[in-house]
């Protein structure tokens, strides 16, 4: 007779084996590949990496904190339009709307970056046609803005919907509140509604970090040159030179910036819960 | 920011609303609705739910968005004015306080919105909690008092202002009934002593009768009956505010007039206690279900009657309330 335990571990086994096999076996062995050479241990590539791209390493961390801050930005207004907004229009608008890109793969949004960025493209000639521009001004914006531009895009729905959400669910009388007082409706949403959902701003703005830190088609297609990011060095290490003990020593950086979120966010929820 | 808000003179301001017609799309909620607040008064809105109490308050402080009509405060007409503008705190039935700030930020914030030093907050602050009975409560959290204490400090928050108008949205609903008749007498107190001008929405009668000096019911959008606590359940101006006031027993008469009055009859029937449950003991008296005519009638008595027994009945003239036959419902 099989004990209740033993039950639940047969039940769950097909999930942790998923798990396993396709999480944990590559996780451990990219590891091992990034610490090790012909067996025994070595920082040899993290050395490797770090002459060859620390460049390229400030230039992620500098594109991702600051797509997540304009990301943070561009959401905060969205959601606060939905939910203080007072013209029928502009808030059906702008709900019908603003989910859109959440639906389009990085891939095509930054293929269309590049059509709307590109040194005659659609936005350049929009404000040459307008008369605000020269047409010999024109520049192209595919560089680290145009990442930044294409992140902010395709993630502030993502982060609008999960704040939007969170906004709709506090007692509205807090916010009726504030306005009954005397409060304009930004110093409503920022003074009281925003410090209510602050931590579901903080969770949906690190799995956003997460997400633009593993893109690759992004940095790939919108700025081809250097300095570029880490996901491209590593397809680069790959595909080049067949390179994969420095390309899996650059995925352990990688894991290391984005675990540096994570903690910061599990910081501020401790601090937070101590304080109560 | 408003000005007008810091020159509120201490003690009440008057208002006067006009045909004010309030509708959520095409659900008209309020009919064309006129009623003055004298200054210092205590009014409470009665009703039953739907009838437009709350829009009628939420229309005053600017929530919902007016049809038509006027709101005029000294002389201004709000209508059209955001709440911000308006000058008039609130007390919310969920208390609405802020949980991320402390008892001090959360009575003090209004007074930050106008731009007060931080030392005269607290002081103000201090004073406010004195009055209240929550002194040395500022730095508390607010997720850590109870629901009376914080009611408390949302009503502080409310008087911070110094508003000429306290607008009260069924503060009391969510209190248990002891605190509830505590808070009764204080949120009464404080108004009489600072000379508010206060509208308080319940539909709660005997909370409504013991805070206010003028009832007003409401139904379905309009108001049925204005006037004081006495003259209302005394008097009831309608079958409707009878019923509401607590006159649950509908019997239909024959009214005869002569030169020299009028009489009244009814026919002949028995009356009985019904059989079980019929009878109840909510204190004082007991509470019984009696049978006559094919009707039920509900019958308060000091003594205790076994159920099933034939028994006589009487209504004090103080007690009756004639109305036409058509107006409450009955096919005399």
């Amino acid at each position: 007779m099989l004990s209740q335990r033993h039950l639940a571990l047969i039940l769950i086994a097909p999930g942790l084996i998923l798990v396993a096999a396709l999480f944990l076996y590559p996780l451990g062995f990219s590891l091992i590949s990034a610490f090790t050479k012909d067996g025994s241990f070595t920082l040899e590539w993290f050395a490797k990496a770090f002459e060859l791209y620390s460049t390229d390493i400030v230039f992620t961390v500098v594109i991702v904190v600051t797509s997540c801050a304009l990301t943070a930005l561009a959401a905060i207004v969205i959601a606060g339009t939905l939910t203080l907004g007072e013209n029928r229009y502009i808030v059906g608008t702008l709900k019908a709307l603003y989910r859109w890109p959440l639906f389009i793969p990085f891939i095509v949004a930054a293929q269309c970056m590049r059509t709307f960025l590109a040194k005659n493209g659609l936005m350049n000639n929009s404000f040459v046609s307008l008369g605000l521009m020269e047409p010999l001004q024109a520049v192209s914006y595919l560089d680290w803005r145009g990442i930044i531009a294409t992140f902010v895009w395709k993630q502030t729905p993502f982060v609008a919907l999960l704040l939007a959400g969170a906004l709709a669910s506090i007692d509205r009388a807090t916010l009726e509140a504030g306005r009954n007082l005397g409060a304009s409706r930004p110093r409503v949403l920022f003074e009281l509604a925003l410090p209510q959902v602050m931590p579901t701003l903080l969770v949906a703005l690190v799995l956003s970090f997460v997400t633009m830190l593993s893109v690759l088609s992004v940095p790939m297609m919108v700025s081809g040159s250097q300095p570029t990011m880490l996901t491209v060095d590593m397809a680069f290490r790959i595909n080049a030179y067949g390179d994969y003990a420095t390309a899996n020593a650059l995925g352990v950086i990688t894991y290391v910036i984005s675990a540096g979120a994570a903690i910061l966010y599990l910081k501020r929820g401790m601090s937070q819960e101590a304080s109560r | 920011m408003p000005t007008d808000l810091n020159s509120a003179p201490r003690g009440g301001a008057s208002i006067a609303v006009r045909d004010l017609h309030v509708a959520y799309g095409s659900t008209r909620v309020l009919h064309g609705v006129s009623i003055d607040f004298t200054p210092g008064s205590f009014t409470a809105l009665l009703g039953s739910s739907g009838c437009g109490k709350t829009t009628l308050l939420r229309s005053l402080s600017g929530f919902v968005p007016v049809e038509s009509g006027s709101i005029i405060v000294g002389g201004q007409d709000v209508a059209p004015l955001p709440p911000e503008k308006r000058g008039m705190a609130m007390v919310f039935q969920s208390y609405a306080l802020w949980p991320h700030m402390s008892v001090l930020q959360n009575i003090g914030y209004g007074l930050k919105l106008r731009g007060v030093p931080k030392v005269q907050i607290a002081a103000k602050v201090a004073v406010l909690l004195s009055m209240l009975g929550l002194s040395g409560y500022e730095e508390r959290k607010v997720t850590a008092l109870s629901g009376g204490q914080r009611q408390r400090v949302a009503l502080g928050r409310a008087l911070a202002i110094d508003p000429g108008i306290l607008l009260l949205d069924e503060p009391l609903s969510n209190l248990d009934a002891k605190i509830r008749m505590v808070m009764r007498h204080e949120i009464r107190a404080i108004q009489q002593r600072l000379g508010l001008t206060a509208v308080h929405v319940t539909h709660d009668r005997e909370e409504a009768m013991t805070m206010a000096d003028r009832l007003v019911i409401m139904q379905a959008g309009r108001i049925a009956q204005i006037g004081t606590p006495e003259q209302v359940y005394d008097r009831p101006a309608t079958a409707f505010v009878a019923n509401f006031m607590g006159a649950e027993n509908i019997l239909p008469l024959r009214v005869a007039r002569s030169e020299a009055g009028a009489s009244l009859s009814t026919g002949d029937a028995t009356a009985t206690v019904a059989a079980e449950p019929a009878q109840a003991y909510p204190g004082g008296v007991y509470r019984y279900r009696v049978e006559a005519a094919g009707r039920q009638i509900t019958v308060d008595d000091a003594d205790r009657h076994e159920l099933g027994t034939t028994i006589g009945l009487r209504i004090p003239l103080q007690r009756l309330h004639i109305f036409p036959a058509s107006e409450a419902g009955i096919a005399a």
